[in-house]
């Protein structure tokens, strides 16, 4: 495993003053808790390696065990820096769990780690990723008719039945792009332990251009199954 | 040292728990009470009376008496609109601001009102520790526990009460939890444990997941305005409509009919058929009296059950669980003794609900249980509990932007970077919100602050970091820092529905102003509340469906004529302030039915015993 030397910092101890690792939880010498130093990521505070598969229940166990010595319900009586130490480690924690526990939100925060964020904040959403043109144009297209036939007052099975025909082709794709992703995540982590910077720097990016895509996939069916509901609605 | 104690602070009832040796225990008041009613009277000499005298005087004077101020808590006027036409008391306020309740002359807000209840508990906790010759009974640190559905402005104003109170928070649990804890202590639970809470004003449901000792809430949902008082108040609102009373003007009557629902209400849990009975009821020389069957009951309530289903499937799927992968189902609160209750909450889990403690203690065993936690560091237990809502700020165009999801493991944090839209401009308007919806106005307000002290910079050049901290209690604290200059800017924000530190310092000087302690009047409660129990006895005793046919065969009708007349004598003596007389009269009545509790004990051993056969009593009894 290559050492990452970028977030390798130091932090004095409020308590003595010994010069600490900033990803260590405690002073090595006075064992009090430390100020969070801004520098540690989510991995290193796991003391996990940078990797797209993390086996969830060794997570959890570790989430329990850190829970326990970081918890403010255990600095009640320490001085005000501990007690500030304990809420803002327990904090940080808490959101790291909540973040590597949940593949994708690991995977778009590994990219954003490695600077890999989406260009734009709208990238996502707004521009149809052009892998997809086709599918889209389709939908739309199927929508549209959907749209005209309950305007025209066809009968809701009916309506069902082709929202559901509509539907069918995204999902495949929806499917596919999660095969893929595993594929890939499979590839990043073989090449980060191989120690194959650039062809690890390669899968990223193609995870990035496949999570956009996913994204937009899943907005799609949020779609359908809006209009599937306000069919189910109108109906009534 | 000083004592520290769990409280569970009820919209019906409050309690006072610590831990001894260990195991949580309850304390009891000198009669031996463990539930506190949370009710708040003021008498014409402006001595405030709480608990079982405040209940009495709910029916002698209901303008001067408070209850359910739980309800109250962190709301604003305009969120009680639909509801305050039913309550005695008086409740004013403008909109978006703090209520105010007008206790007796006075008028306070629910923080202070719910104070006196805390005091009180207080004051029966260092009563017990120096009954037992405590040398410092004195306590001064609490655990209060909320419904878990609370918002901020809610936890915040239950703070406040406990400084009200002289009591120093150390934590705010929520109440699911809080019974989560108690029963894991019990018997080292495992597993994924939902705990639906059904109390007096309060629904809530937890899903958690429990291992190596760490109490993980995985989910939690609810709804702060529906429990047991919404029956009741329906059961009033169909009694007071079939006899054309108006509320505005009946304030005694609808409480004399308040209390006799509720007495049915509790009848029908253990029977199918109830009765309705009430003495003083406006203009009518006769008690009124009116039979209820369970069906009838049922069908009135089903709405009010209906709608705690809703949220359990909601923190299910929150949870990412399935209703049978939930491995046990614990009840809280009073109302969960309701059949129908229990009966719907076995069907949507698919399993009997357990109960082995009593629903109403639960909570305050576990607030205990947290307190010891707290001040001995014991850390074989941990509970992590979420955030229930999620909270955001307003951002262009009236749309909230989150930055703390809902059922986010507290301690919680988030940040957001906000900047300039005109050159030169050295503060910017931050309105905190806390919901689910899109709308800022569909969600609840928490505050307002104005970002100040922005070096000036031309626009959109600044960048202001703004951090939201919310803490293990669930309540938010902010942070802002300008990154360019890193200069950290102190915050005060204005709390929509709640009170500032200064408003609370103000008000708590002024009611040491008010504090009086009466010792006679004390002791007369004491003697009121012993009689009140003894009546409630036997009165139940006499209202058993059973009683005729025992009474039948085991007591002479000169017995049972001896017994009513000590009953209507006490009933007399309880609404005069003679302490020697109720003392008396209480005497009396607690011999004259001797013979029938033992009577009674017999018979139900007896039918316990019915239809065994000699073996099985036999192998019992060895």
């Amino acid at each position: 495993m290559q050492p990452d030397t970028s977030a390798i910092t130091i932090q004095p101890c409020k308590h003595c003053g010994t010069q600490a690792p900033v990803d260590v939880h405690f002073c090595p010498r006075c064992d009090r808790i430390l100020t969070l130093g801004r520098h540690g990521d989510y991995f290193i505070f796991f003391g996990l390696p940078r990797r797209l598969h993390v086996d969830v229940q060794d997570l959890e166990k570790r989430f329990r065990a850190f829970s326990r010595q970081f918890h403010p319900d255990y600095f009640y009586n320490s001085s005000s820096a501990e007690r500030l130490a304990s809420l803002e480690r327990s904090s940080y924690l808490n959101d790291a769990f909540r973040t590597l526990r949940e593949p994708v939100d690991r995977l778009e925060y590994l990219l954003k780690l490695e600077g890999f964020a989406p260009k734009g904040a709208h990238e996502a959403t707004s521009k149809v990723p052009p892998e997809l043109l086709e599918d889209v144009f389709e939908l739309n297209e199927q929508l549209e008719t959907i749209q005209q036939m309950r305007a025209g007052g066809a009968p809701e099975g009916e309506v069902a039945a082709r929202l559901e025909a509509a539907r069918q082709p995204i999902q495949t794709n929806l499917d596919a792009h999660e095969t893929q992703l595993s594929a890939l995540m499979t590839r990043h982590d073989a090449q980060a332990d191989s120690g194959d910077a650039a062809g690890r720097l390669a899968t990223l990016d193609a995870l990035r251009a496949l999570l956009v895509e996913r994204t937009y996939l899943t907005n799609l069916l949020a779609t359908v199954r809006r209009e599937l509901g306000g069919g189910q609605a109108a109906s009534v | 040292m000083s004592k520290v104690v769990g409280i569970d602070l009820g919209t019906t009832n409050s309690l006072v728990a610590i831990v001894r040796d260990g195991v949580p225990i309850v304390l009891p008041d000198e009669s031996g009470d463990t539930l506190l009613p949370s009710i708040v009277s003021a008498g014409d000499d402006d001595a405030v009376y709480v608990g079982r005298e405040a209940q009495r005087r709910l029916l002698t004077d209901p303008a001067r008496t408070v209850y359910s101020v739980k309800r109250f808590m962190g709301r604003g006027i305009e969120d009680v609109a639909g509801e305050s036409r039913w309550f005695p008391f008086k409740v004013s306020g403008q909109a978006g601001g703090v209520i105010h309740i007008h206790l007796g002359e006075r008028e306070l807000t629910p923080p202070e009102v719910s104070g006196f209840i805390l005091r009180e508990l207080k004051r029966r906790a260092e009563a017990v520790f120096a009954r037992e010759g405590d040398f410092d009974p004195e306590v001064d640190r609490a655990v209060i526990t909320v419904p878990a559905y609370f918002n901020d402005a809610q936890r915040t104003a239950t703070r406040d009460a406990g400084r009200f109170a002289g009591l120093d928070v150390l934590r705010i649990i929520n109440e699911p939890t809080a019974a989560c804890l108690a029963y894991g202590l019990d018997k080292r639970h495992q597993g994924v444990i939902a705990v639906y809470d059904l109390g007096g004003g309060t629904f809530d449901i937890s899903i958690l997941k429990v291992e190596d000792g760490v109490f993980q809430v995985l989910s939690t949902n609810g709804d702060t305005h529906l429990g047991g008082d919404d029956i009741d108040r329906l059961l009033v609102e169909q009694i007071v409509g079939e006899l054309g009373l108006d509320p505005a003007t009946s304030g005694a009557a609808v409480q004399a009919i308040r209390k006799a629902v509720i007495q049915a209400k509790w009848d029908l849990s253990d029977f199918d058929h109830a009765d309705i009975v009430a003495d003083r009821v406006a203009g009518r020389a006769e008690a009124y009296r009116r039979h209820i069957a369970r069906e009838e009951f049922e069908t009135l309530i089903a709405p009010i059950v209906e709608r705690t289903l809703q949220p359990c499937r909601r923190a299910l799927e929150d949870a990412g669980i399935k209703a049978d992968q939930v491995d046990e189902v614990v009840l809280v609160g009073g109302s969960t003794r309701i059949p129908m209750v229990r009966r719907e909450v076995e069907r949507l889990f698919g399993k009997p609900p357990h109960s082995d403690l009593n629903p109403d203690e639960v909570v305050a065993l576990g607030a205990a249980v947290q307190a010891d936690i707290l001040v001995s560091g014991r850390r074989e237990m941990l509970l992590l509990d979420v955030t229930p809502l999620s909270l955001g700020i307003e951002t262009m165009g009236g749309i909230v932007s989150k930055i703390i999801l809902r059922n986010s493991t507290i301690p919680a944090s988030g940040s957001e970077m906000f900047t300039t839209f005109v050159d030169n401009q050295t503060a910017v308007d931050i309105h905190i919100l806390q919901g689910e919806r899109e709308m800022v106005a569909d969600n609840r307000s928490l505050g307002r602050f104005k970002l100040r002290g922005i070096p000036p910079m031309p626009a959109g050049l600044p960048r202001v970091q703004v951090r939201f901290q919310i803490d293990a209690n669930g309540i938010l604290s902010v942070f802002a820092r300008e990154l360019r200059t890193n200069i950290e800017q102190a915050i005060e924000v204005k709390p929509s529905y709640g009170l500032t530190d200064e408003e609370v310092e103000r008000m708590l000087i002024e009611s040491f102003e008010h504090a009086q302690e009466d010792v006679e009047a004390r002791m007369l409660i004491e003697v009121r509340n012993e009689a009140e129990t003894i009546m409630q006895a036997t009165e139940k005793t006499l209202r058993r469906p059973d009683f005729d046919q025992i009474a039948a065969t085991l007591l002479t009708p000169a017995e049972i004529a001896s017994i009513r007349t000590a009953l209507a004598a006490l009933a007399e003596a309880i609404s005069t302030s003679d302490r020697a007389l109720l003392q008396a009269k209480s005497q009396a009545l607690n011999d004259g039915t001797r013979h029938l509790a033992e009577v009674m004990m017999n018979w139900t051993i007896q039918s316990a015993l019915a239809g065994r056969t000699a073996d099985e009593v036999a192998s019992k009894g060895r």
